[in-house]
């Protein structure tokens, strides 16, 4: 068990925890952008810094960010100090003139009070921030199929060469993760398009709701030993399904007791 | 001592008082959330089938689940669904042959059956008792 | 034949020097990057072509010998003839027959290829009498002009090995590291942190695995010094990294090289195959039982590479960015792994600090910088070149005694120093002693050892504009701080550059400085306001000229400058056809007119004009 401070206050946590975990545990309310429990921790927003510092530094401190800085005995974690909001503010300072229509930043920078950029707004920032939750989740999934293009002020999401990428299997965690909702995708009555390439979603046989993309479901039938008949049916009709089959049995006993 | 968790339509009148209550048992922001029981017409003249989690050994979710956000709680055997982890592919609602992983889309997530963490609430409120939470007797363990 | 013990070894040598003192001359004829691309290997293949001809008595072609750079890069392509070290500079292949005929068939000195002292117009004969070589002191570059560049016989016979030698067969690893602890010998990448520290820590750490990296991807622009050791003397840095895993435990070490020097791949190939044929390198080494092998991994083009986390990842097979982690690479780095990374110059030290004692190099240099340190340089100095000096020499000494002062005789302005995110320092900063702590108090940093000397034409905020464009580029674009805060102060120094510049701006560069410095992942971003606030620190009044007088003093920023044609004006035409934009006009032997809402101040007519009758205001 490692013991140290958060603002004062004394709490514990377990070796190998990240700072991060432990404030919200505590429900201190540290943003972030960049962080998701399913990946290892990045550093990419910095939002999530905070001050730290231990009885032997003598007033000395430095800034880290809480994601990915593991637990320590004895450290004294301040989350809100005036240097960190300073540098929260200032992040959301230039999120704002990169990306001044995305909803997201709006309301992050209402919570921190930023009403307006300081800063050059950048011509044609899009909604992306780069936090790279896609294509870190992506290839977490296994799939890889998207990743960073290019690097500094131009980098980018992408699929390689930009092209419908192949090992894309439409599950679309990388859309449904992304802090901005900037990750387009259509649906159609019996497909969906992401990332330039078009999949066939798999239909129940019962009532016809769609449900995953049939490349998923293979993928997934494949690699992980589950029948893909399983995956003809949606969860609704599993259930009366199970609840068919189940009251066959009960209504055999049923007679078979009477 | 371990715990089972029984269903016995046979009792089942279809009230659905276990619906309401899990839904009120998993809450968000204050309003109650989807629930993860269904009492569903078994087919048959007066038979109710409550369908939830049979928190399967070898079970479909969690094989499924390439991110290991499903995991067995080695102390009430449920499979839990670590909503930190889910990155929403819905992989397990699909491949769940009994449909007991949902989508709850008020609060955009996925959930399924927790046993309420070794207390569950349904079979409190269950009138008929057609649901039980039961220690495992050594004969039924040796058996199993 | 393999190399089977030391004794063998120490024969070897002998034996070796004694074939390269056989020769009367030798002919050293520089490699170097600069020569080469001043047509070195035309140089190189006449001269062989030529003693085939004439048929010279006494001398073999093996004397011959293609060298690593000799640092005068200014005056290449180079010939020294050795042991006599007559310095021949700015040969061409006309020259060759010449120097064959005479220097080495009758041992005469051919006057006009020998250096020209401009203090005092003599010729000197010998490049150690050069004031450009006479205030060096050479380690990590001992070799470079020495030695044959691939030539493992060469390196032994210049002691090469000896250093690996001792400490394989007289020291226990723990020994070894107490050595360069000894040394004081901090890393010459940039950070100057203590090598023998970063040892020690890496054994101590319970692991199967160790790593051995050697960092030269060297992605400062300007700079060289790796490249050089890498061609030049690519034994000394695996004999470096060899010594390194021995005292550390490890038994696989990696070369990362920069991706735009393939010639270092070649040579450090061949390096290491032929020390592999010896028993060098691989299996046992030198009969000790002790086993290491050396791999090379290509760089992937990108300044960050450089930075230890990003390199380890790059070195992996993964994408070159940097990696957050609050645990050092010596605990885990290369695939998770306890991992000593050092620069190609750190391990081109370590042979010499083994064969001379960690003792003696601690004496070189400050107490607190042990040893020397080389450094390119470049800019508006009369010598330009690959130097090494001893820690602590001033700056001024680098700048005039080996530099030979600013080209062209004009003022001294200022002097970068540590690469894009070095900063500038200013003439009342010229007596500093060049070590790491002192250049890092004033503003600026040791670096990876590059050096810029700018002269009174250079307008510091467009210096500081270069930088930060070039660091915005280079941002591997990963964390915010340095992704969009380089690129806002970018914008910002540009604005100031075109005479956009608002009072509010340097506050406002100022606090996003600070904060980009506190909030980056990686020494890019906590480094890469450097070039703004190390020139506002000594140079403010140069930003509030742009700033508030709309006036940009060094007359570089085009947008704040006027040409105007004085009365000097002799009416020759020169400057008409030389305005792209038609805005000259006059008549012959007439005051010429500029028109100035046609001018796109491009400095042609400045540049033409014979009579110095165009002002720039
Ligand atoms: C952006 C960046 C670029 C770097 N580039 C280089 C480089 O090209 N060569 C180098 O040796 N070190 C470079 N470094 C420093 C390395 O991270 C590391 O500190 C060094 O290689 C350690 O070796 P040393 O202790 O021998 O100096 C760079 C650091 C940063 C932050
Ligand atoms: S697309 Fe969305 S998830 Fe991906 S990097 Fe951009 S903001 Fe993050
Ligand atoms: S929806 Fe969530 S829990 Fe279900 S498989 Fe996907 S990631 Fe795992
Ligand atoms: S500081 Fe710059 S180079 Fe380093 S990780 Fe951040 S964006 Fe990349
Ligand atoms: S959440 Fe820690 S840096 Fe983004």
């Amino acid at each position: 068990m490692i013991k140290f401070t958060i603002n004062g206050k004394l709490v514990q946590a377990d070796q190998g925890d990240m700072l991060l975990t432990v404030i919200r545990r505590e429900g201190i309310d540290v943003p972030s952008q960049c962080h998701h429990q399913a990946v290892e921790p990045s550093g990419a927003c910095r939002l999530c810094m905070v001050e730290i510092t231990r009885q032997e530094w003598d007033g000395w401190s430095k800034f880290v960010t809480s994601c990915l800085y593991p637990v320590e005995d004895g450290l004294m974690v301040t989350t809100h100090s005036a240097k960190v909001i300073q540098l929260r503010k200032t992040i959301i300072d230039l999120y704002l003139a990169r990306h001044p229509n995305s909803t997201e930043i709006m309301r992050l920078a209402s919570e921190y009070g930023v009403t307006r950029t300081t800063y050059e707004t950048v011509a044609d920032g899009d909604d992306c921030i780069m936090c790279g939750l896609c294509t870190r989740i992506c290839a977490h999934m296994g799939f890889s199929a998207i990743s960073t293009v290019g690097r500094g002020h131009d980098k980018e999401i992408a699929p390689p060469l930009k092209e419908a990428p192949t090992d894309c299997t439409g599950c679309l965690s990388c859309a449904n993760n992304c802090p901005t909702n900037f990750i387009e995708f259509t649906r159609d009555s019996n497909s969906l398009t992401i990332w330039g390439r078009t999949f066939e979603t798999l239909a129940c046989s019962q009532c016809g709701k769609t449900t995953i993309t049939r490349d998923f479901a293979e993928h997934l039938s494949k690699t992980r030993d589950i029948p893909i008949a399983y995956f003809e049916v949606c969860d609704d009709c599993h259930r009366k399904e199970t609840a068919k089959t189940m009251g066959r049995v009960v209504n055999w006993t049923r007679e078979v007791q009477a | 001592m371990n715990f089972r968790f029984v269903v016995n339509p046979e009792v089942c009148t279809g009230c659905r008082t276990c619906e309401l209550a899990c839904a009120f048992a998993h809450p968000h922001d204050g309003k109650p959330g989807k629930s993860r029981i269904y009492p569903i017409d078994g087919g048959f003249k007066e038979l109710w089938v409550p369908v939830t989690c049979l928190q399967c050994d070898d079970a479909a979710c969690v094989k499924s689940c390439l991110v290991d956000a499903l995991k067995r709680n080695p102390v009430t055997g449920a499979i839990e669904l670590n909503r930190e982890m889910c990155v929403m592919c819905m992989a397990c609602v699909a491949a769940c042959p009994f449909g007991c992983a949902l989508l709850d889309p008020g609060q955009d997530a996925v959930v399924k059956c927790d046993l309420c963490g070794g207390d569950p609430v349904c079979a409190h409120f269950c009138p008929t008792k057609a649901l039980s939470y039961v220690p495992i007797e050594k004969k039924d363990r040796i058996a199993g | 034949m393999r190399i089977e013990s030391v004794e063998q070894l120490r024969k070897l040598e002998k034996k070796y020097r004694g074939e390269t003192e056989s020769h009367p001359v030798r002919v050293h004829i520089c490699y170097g990057p600069g020569c080469l691309a001043n047509g070195a290997q035309e140089i190189g293949d006449r001269f062989r072509k030529v003693i085939k001809e004439k048929k010279l008595k006494n001398f073999k072609v093996e004397a011959i010998k293609e060298t690593g750079c000799h640092g005068f890069c200014e005056r290449g392509p180079l010939v020294v003839l050795e042991p006599e070290g007559t310095f021949y500079t700015k040969v061409k292949v006309k020259d060759v027959e010449a120097i064959v005929e005479k220097s080495l068939g009758k041992s005469e000195i051919i006057e006009s290829l020998l250096y020209t002292n401009p203090a005092d117009d003599k010729k000197i004969q010998r490049y150690k009498d050069i004031p450009f070589y006479a205030h060096q002191k050479r380690i990590a570059l001992r070799n470079l002009g020495q030695i044959d560049q691939t030539s493992l016989h060469d390196y032994i016979a210049a002691g090469g090995y000896q250093g690996l030698a001792k400490a394989l067969t007289a020291m226990n690893p723990n020994k070894v590291i107490k050595e360069v602890e000894l040394s004081g010998i901090r890393g010459r990448g940039g950070g100057g942190f203590a090598t023998g520290r970063k040892w020690a820590t890496c054994a101590k750490i319970e692991s199967d695995v160790r790593y051995v990296v050697c960092n030269g991807d060297e992605g400062d622009p300007g700079a060289f010094m790796d490249r050089a050791i890498m061609e030049g003397d690519p034994h000394t840095v695996l004999e470096g990294m060899i010594i390194c895993a021995y005292a550390v435990g490890s038994t696989q070490g990696y070369v990362y090289v920069r991706d735009e020097y393939p010639l270092a791949v070649v040579h450090l190939q061949k390096a290491i195959e032929d020390a592999e044929a010896v028993g060098l390198i691989g299996e046992n080494i030198l009969g000790t039982g002790f086993s290491f092998h050396i791999a090379i991994s290509r760089g992937a083009g990108a300044f960050v590479c450089g930075e230890s986390s990003a390199l380890m990842r790059s070195v992996a097979g993964e994408v070159g960015e940097p990696r957050a982690k609050y645990i050092r690479s010596v605990v885990k780095g290369l695939k998770d792994k306890p991992t000593v990374l050092n620069n190609v110059e750190t391990f081109a030290c370590i042979p010499v600090i083994l064969s001379e004692g960690g003792k003696a190099f601690s004496k070189i240099g400050t107490p607190k910088s042990t040893g020397t340190k080389a450094f390119s340089l470049v800019g508006k100095i009369e010598n330009t070149g690959l130097i090494e000096v001893p820690m602590g020499t001033t700056l001024r000494e680098i700048i005039y005694n080996i530099g030979g002062g600013i080209k062209d005789g004009k003022p001294f302005k200022a002097v970068q120093t540590g690469g894009p995110s070095g900063g500038c320092l200013p003439e009342s900063k010229l007596d500093l002693p060049v070590d790491f702590d002192t250049l890092t108090e004033a503003g600026s940093m040791m670096g990876s050892g590059g050096m810029i000397v700018m002269d009174d034409a250079t307008c510091v905020v467009d210096v500081a504009r270069y930088f930060l464009s070039f660091l915005v580029e280079e941002s591997c674009g990963k964390c915010v701080p340095c992704r969009e805060g380089l690129y806002q102060l970018h914008q910002s120094a540009v604005r100031i550059c075109e005479g956009k510049g608002t009072d509010d701006d340097l506050e406002i560069m100022q606090h996003l400085s600070d904060m980009i410095v506190i909030g980056s992942l990686c020494g890019l971003g906590t480094s890469g306001p450097n070039p703004f606030l190390s020139t506002i620190r000594y140079f403010r009044d140069e930003y509030e000229a742009h700033i508030k007088e709309k006036k940009c003093p060094a007359g570089v920023c085009t947008a704040l400058i006027t040409y105007i044609i004085t009365d000097r004006c002799t009416g020759c035409l020169a400057c008409i056809p030389a305005c792209a934009t038609d805005a000259i006009t006059g008549k012959k032997g007439q005051v010429h007119q500029l028109a100035q809402d046609k001018c796109d101040r491009c400095g042609a007519c400045y540049a033409v004009c014979k009579y110095d009758a165009i002002e720039i205001h």
